[in-house]
């Protein structure tokens, strides 16, 4: 678990509101790992790839990625992130959005996203389905960010 | 289309009248002609026969001339010889006188003028017989000295002058009618040949009319002929066009649906989210009314209790079965939208199994509800998209057991004949029926019809239109309040896949 401790959780999620139901919830499943959230691409992906603090310099990182945000599709995020050239493209990779599209979903898994989940409206479903990912969060193994050539 | 005929029918009876016209204008001016020649022929030939008639008259003076002349001449030589031949000579001249006389009488009878030369001419020559008869008889009495004395006296030859002056006169007079006759007859030809060259002209007018009619006619024909071949080419490019247009508004309307429908729920999750936190909020809320109310009643009022045990349970049931409802239309959009999106796999079908699928997939509602359902064997094949039949079959068969009349089994039948090149499928109940009213609205989103005793959203038959339209059906209802309602779906025998080229 302290080894846990240590991977910092990175949410992309436009919404503030599904953004702090998500938190409330993984929090729920007895998870503390560091939470940060960003509501736009640019952002995020700033923070992933340039931050002095952010993980591609520092360290394992899980990434929550929402597919619907205004400045970008997640999908460009996700193949940022998956990207032959990336450090960060071992980062384990949870795109949990509304979106149930088969295409859209296959597609990001081809792009290397390692979990597809779409939220459920019905907010128990949705809870639970939080606090899953937070037990499966307690169990993976997170692999180092390569440091840059 | 219907411009070019109306107005190449139009042209037609007006081209028809304009011809039937000039037809008429031309025949008439070929009768006038006609008559015009007749009439000429008959002046020509009154014309002739007066020529011939003054040289007759010329003749017959001639001949009268003849005889007086060569009756004198042998009165003459018998007077000087006393030679019988003369005598002989003389007798026959003057026997042939009178008839000859009567010829110019007979010729010229018709003309005053020379009926009074005739009369004249008649005395003079009676006249001079007189004298010479006179002479003759001298000489037979045997004084023939007498009688050439007489002759001297006589002055036979002014007689002569005279009679020859009286029978030129006559010619003349015939001369001058024949001069008149010639006038009038230049005067009728000229008339004949100006009535000939009007009508001629006329003619060529009429001729060259009618061509020229009939020449444009044969033009606007051709070019109507040329435009509705033009129109016959273009109009299935017109056709695809259009049904590409179709094809574009609806995916339009289908992306927009679902973009909509998407980011409803959006908003949704976190309305339906923090209304549970808000539901578990109230649990630890009410404990604590509960304590309060344990040890220090007084420290709560009766809006506190009521707001923490009965109005923010209730508020929140409220948005909760709102928002649940409000989560089932959207998804009923979305599945619509996905449903225009999806990809037609058309493949034979046979209609009955996919019919005893469906029921045996729903036996378990179908028995609940007291109801029989029959599949009419035999049943014609159909080549179309497998699931999105079997969708239309158990929505329609569903509903078929869900509006039943109370106190009536309900008996369903699903039966489907071959129409030319269509297959109308039918689902037949013996329900509660659906008022005609609203045998249009039933079909559109969220509308419902008669009694709302039974759940549902007002989404299977627009499910079921939107899949029969995908399939490049129709379906419709006949239907009376309390009566039963029977669906027919209409399908194509076998589906074209008119939209796949642009879908």
């Amino acid at each position: 678990m302290n080894q846990h401790q240590a991977v910092g959780i990175v949410m992309i999620e436009d919404d503030e509101g599904h953004a702090r139901l998500i938190e409330k919830n993984i929090r729920r499943a007895g998870i503390m790992n560091d939470i940060r959230h960003f509501t736009d691409g640019t952002t995020a992906l700033d923070y992933l790839f340039e931050a002095p603090e952010g993980p591609a310099k520092n360290g394992p990182a899980l990434i929550l990625l929402d597919l619907n945000l205004p400045d970008m599709s997640g999908t460009d995020i996700l193949s940022r992130i998956k990207a032959d050239n990336s450090p960060l493209r071992r980062a384990p990779v949870v795109v949990l959005t509304t979106t149930d599209d088969k295409v859209e979903i296959q597609r990001c898994y081809d792009l290397g996203c390692n979990v597809y989940i779409t939220k459920p409206v019905d907010y128990e479903n949705f809870a639970q389905a939080i606090r899953q990912l937070g037990l499966f969060l307690t169990v993976i193994q997170v692999p180092d960010v390569e440091t840059v050539g | 289309m219907f411009g070019i005929s109306n107005r190449l029918a139009s042209g037609k009876s007006r081209i028809g009248r304009v011809l039937v016209g000039f037809m008429v204008l031309g025949f008439l001016c070929l009768f006038v002609a006609g008559l015009a020649a007749a009439w000429a022929m008959r002046e020509n030939q009154r014309h002739t026969d007066s020529v011939a008639h003054t040289y007759e008259v010329e003749v017959a003076l001639d001949r009268v001339s003849v005889l007086v002349e060569r009756g004198e001449t042998t009165r003459r030589g018998f007077l000087l010889t006393g030679n019988q031949v003369y005598r002989d000579n003389y007798d026959r001249y003057t026997r042939d006188l009178p008839p000859a006389m009567a010829r110019v009488t007979t010729l010229t009878s018709d003309n005053p003028r020379q009926r009074a030369n005739v009369a004249d001419l008649r005395t003079r020559l009676s006249d001079l017989l007189a004298l010479r008869t006179r002479s003759f008889a001298m000489i037979d009495a045997g004084r023939r000295s007498a009688a050439l004395i007489a002759f001297a006296e006589e002055a036979s030859s002014q007689r002569l002058l005279g009679i020859r002056a009286r029978m030129s006169a006559m010619l003349g007079e015939e001369r001058r009618l024949l001069a008149i006759r010639d006038i009038d007859q230049r005067r009728s030809l000229q008339l004949f040949y100006t009535v000939l060259s009007i009508a001629g002209a006329i003619l060529l007018v009429v001729a060259i009319v009618s061509l020229l009619t009939i020449l444009r006619y044969t033009r606007d024909l051709a070019s109507s002929r040329d435009q509705l071949n033009r129109l016959n080419g273009t109009l299935e490019e017109q056709v695809a066009e259009r049904t590409a247009d179709l094809s574009r508004a609806n995916e339009e309307i289908q992306r927009f649906a679902y973009i909509v429908s998407h980011d409803l729920r959006s908003p949704l999750v976190n309305v339906m989210g923090f209304t549970a936190e808000l539901d578990s909020a109230t649990v630890p809320l009410g404990e604590l009314i509960d304590r309060v109310e344990e040890r220090a009643p007084d420290l709560l009022t009766n809006d506190m209790r009521l707001a923490a045990r009965e109005d923010l349970p209730e508020a929140i049931k409220f948005i909760r079965t709102s928002t649940q409802k409000m989560d089932r239309l959207i998804n009923a959009i979305l599945k619509l939208s996905r449903e225009g999106r999806r990809v037609i796999a058309p493949e034979p079908l046979d209609i009955a199994a996919i019919a005893d699928t469906a029921i045996a997939a729903m036996r378990q509602v179908i028995d609940d509800r007291g109801a029989t359902v029959t599949v009419e064997r035999p049943m014609p094949t159909l080549n179309s998209d497998r699931f999105a039949v079997e969708q239309i079959l158990s929505n329609l068969v569903e509903n078929a057991t869900k509006y039943l009349q109370p106190g009536r089994p309900g008996r369903i039948t699903v039966s489907a004949t071959r129409m030319r090149e269509r297959v109308v499928i039918a689902v037949a109940d013996n329900g509660r029926g659906i008022d005609p009213r609203d045998h249009q609205r039933i079909f559109d989103l969220f509308r419902r019809s008669g009694a709302q005793d039974q759940p549902g959203e007002g989404i299977g038959l627009a499910h079921v239109r939107a899949l029969a339209y995908r399939l490049g059906g129709t379906i419709d209802v006949a239907s009376r309040l309390g009566e039963g309602a029977t669906f027919r779906l209409n399908l194509p025998a076998t589906f074209q896949n008119s939209q796949d080229s642009n879908a």
